[in-house]
């Protein structure tokens, strides 16, 4: 039991992580329909921001992480000015290149600023919890409390507000956002900007119990286009499923099922759900 | 409706570039070639090197082009060397294989067609495999940073192990183990060929002298996001040894998820992890790294060039050297010895003929490791040297023969 719970915690973390990444992901698809690979970039980004905001300028953490979703939100809107609004009507697949070329764009610019080797990010709640035979580090609480309390924030923000609306009426329906007199380019940035503020948050939380390095983004961004393709593109409720089922297949079907299969299990995962759902399992109407 | 299938289509291309990423952002500098026009007695010698430069394993590639560029600038700034009455300097080329056997071959092959290079330099036991099917044809020496047993055992006449084996390390960390902490281990090697290797030959080792593995696994630190769920399901058989390795900074993150999960005992360290790197990234903690068994880190060597080069190399590159920087400077040396004594800058059989003194010639403030002669297969000869950490101390111990 104590087992089970320990890796059940595991998983969540695992998840949070996942989840926070994958929002951001399907937020920019639900309303543009670009499949953005340079997300995990961004990611990447967001770390060594923080990373950076804290040992050069000696902030607190709390502090750096705003920091780093404010730049890295400034750096995504950039991204869909510079590149993507200038696509917005060539082919599909020029979207998905320029996302590409913007990747190893910033990873070689981070490999050249701040080089190659593994920074450890140490926060002030490096502390561990012991609850029986049970021990969590303070660090894995902060993830999951934080992406569960951003996730319910960016609920109401979308649900809510006029902003959140013009979002969501955008990805229901562009033409006819259009035609209610929605701004089409002010929604794009917006979108931009949480997805980006997103993958901040997601890397500055999960360095701690992790390592900097320029090639990180590789590691979360191919598991969150598998749960936001779990999920439906697009939905974020599907993301938030998608993320708790892998981080919690990754780790408990490690303890049960068998730890050397555990990729395989999120794979047969993933292709039987498209099998049953060929849109994922929370997909709406993309047209 | 086609966007969902645009999107899988989309996955698979973001898959392959994964692979592939920027597989031709190679970058070559010629080191130190600048001034050669003005002298007109002195000539080129290439000397090629492929090797991670980007990617996951970017920083492992920096530290050992590190020790190579030191030596040869130094080499150069002082004027070159002489061999057989010509003076000679070195130019030193480097292309990117992204850790990639293949590409590594692909560069061994552009180096050898452009840059006519005779010794190329390689870290990884994958690249150094794909380049000895053709470097005898094509008469290249691989200078093989790696401590793959396998590479110098299917008699290719021109390769030259730089490191020591890590087969030498394997009696010595059982016993010091199974004495200390107890028979139980758990296996949790990186998931290379490299730590597949390793951990088969600890295996039977472990066996025969009455341990148990409780049990195996491996961690792929280029998939796993997070290492705690599989330390424990490693933890929960119980062990009082855990069999850990990679590069050091992810291998630190193993040690610090079994610290904070209650782990009390020892850990086996593959060599390619250090114990000074893994203790930095535990914010200098030596004490959870109490009970390990690792090789010695060139910080806390005693070679008559040791502290000259870890004082250069701090200047230089702001940090203190690993082996792989280390053994570098040391074989670029020992190779212009080689040259020397072969008379020849080109004649690459004599070169390798010639290494088994050379390493022992490198003048006495260049020895960052004190190699006692190069061996048949083309192996370095060491005395095993292997380090420990007991109450938050590295101390070494030299194991016999």
């Amino acid at each position: 039991m104590d087992l089970f719970i320990q890796q059940l915690i595991n998983g969540l973390t695992l998840g949070s992580v996942y989840i926070l990444v994958g929002i951001g992901l399907t937020l920019v698809f639900g309303i543009l329909h670009i499949p953005n690979f340079a997300h995990g970039a961004l990611y990447m980004l967001g770390g060594y921001v923080t990373f950076m905001a804290m040992t050069s300028l000696g902030l607190h953490y709390v502090l750096g992480i705003i920091i780093s979703m404010i730049a890295v939100a400034l750096i995504a809107v950039l991204m869909e000015r510079g590149v993507f609004h200038h696509l917005r009507n060539a082919p599909p697949i020029h979207d998905k290149i320029a996302a590409i070329g913007i990747m190893l764009f910033l990873e070689a610019l981070v490999l050249v600023v701040w080089g190659a080797e593994y920074r450890n990010m140490n926060t002030p709640y490096s502390g561990t919890l012991n609850l029986g035979a049970v021990s969590i580090s303070t660090q894995r609480i902060i993830i999951i409390a934080v992406s569960v309390i951003v996730v319910l924030i960016l609920y109401w923000f979308l649900k809510k507000t006029m902003v959140g609306a013009s979002i969501i009426a955008m990805a229901q329906n562009r033409e006819g956002a259009y035609l209610v007199g929605i701004n089409a380019s002010k929604v794009a940035m917006m979108t931009f900007a949480i997805s980006g503020a997103l993958a901040a948050l997601a890397a500055s939380l999960s360095t701690p119990i992790n390592l900097l390095f320029p090639a990180m983004g590789h590691l979360v961004i191919m598991k969150a286009f598998i749960i936001v393709i779990i999920g439906g593109m697009g939905s974020i409720p599907g993301a938030i499923f998608g993320g708790y089922l892998l981080g919690i297949t990754e780790s408990l079907g490690a303890t049960y099922i068998s730890s050397d299969y555990k990729d395989l299990i999120a794979f047969v995962l993933l292709v039987i759900i498209m099998t049953w759902k060929p849109r994922g399992l929370f997909a709406k109407e993309v047209h | 409706m086609n966007l969902k299938k645009g999107l899988f289509y989309s996955l698979l291309l973001l898959l392959m570039l994964a692979l592939t990423a920027c597989g031709d952002s190679d970058e070559a500098s010629s080191d130190g070639s600048g001034d050669s026009k003005d002298d007109g007695e002195v000539i080129e010698v290439p000397i090629g090197y492929t090797g991670p430069l980007s990617g996951p394993a970017a920083y492992y590639g920096e530290n050992t082009t590190s020790g190579l560029k030191m030596a040869i600038d130094e080499i150069n700034e002082a004027g070159g060397f002489e061999v057989d009455g010509k003076q000679y300097k070195f130019k030193y080329i480097q292309l990117d294989d992204q850790y990639l056997p293949n590409e590594a071959a692909n560069n061994a092959k552009r180096l050898v067609q452009e840059e006519n290079a005779k010794i190329i330099f390689n870290p990884h036991s994958g690249g150094i495999y794909a380049m000895q099917v053709f470097n005898e044809q094509d008469g290249f020496l691989i200078g093989a940073y790696t401590s793959e047993p396998g590479i110098i055992e299917d008699g290719n006449s021109l390769t030259w192990r730089i490191p020591p084996g890590y087969d030498g390390y394997i009696e010595p960390f059982t016993e010091y183990q199974m004495e200390r902490f107890g028979k139980k281990i758990a296996f949790l090697p990186t998931a290379t060929q490299y730590g597949k290797d390793w951990a088969a030959l600890l295996k039977p080792v472990w066996e025969e002298h009455g341990g148990e593995i409780v049990f195996e696994t491996e961690i792929d630190f280029n998939k796993d996001t997070d290492v705690q769920p599989i330390v424990t399901n490693a933890l929960k058989h119980d062990p009082d040894v855990l069999f850990i390795g990679g590069p050091s900074e992810p291998t630190a993150l193993v040690v610090k998820a079994a610290r904070e999960l209650g782990f009390e005992g020892g850990f086996i360290i593959m060599d390619q992890a250090k114990l000074d790197e893994m203790a930095a990234v535990l914010g200098d903690n030596m004490e959870l790294l109490e009970g390990s068994a690792g090789t010695l880190p060139l910080i806390y060597s005693d070679f008559p060039g040791t502290p000259a080069f870890v004082e250069k190399y701090n200047e230089l590159y702001d940090k203190n050297p690993g082996s792989e920087a280390g053994f570098h400077y040391f074989a670029v040396y020992a190779l212009v010895e080689a040259m020397k004594i072969a008379g020849s800058v080109d004649d690459i059989e004599a070169i390798r003929a010639a290494l088994d003194e050379a390493v022992r010639s490198v003048p006495e403030d260049k020895q960052v490791y004190v190699i006692d002669g190069v061996d048949e297969s083309g192996a370095n000869v060491f005395q095993v040297r292997m380090a420990v950490v007991e109450d938050g101390e590295v101390v070494e111990i030299t194991a016999d023969e």
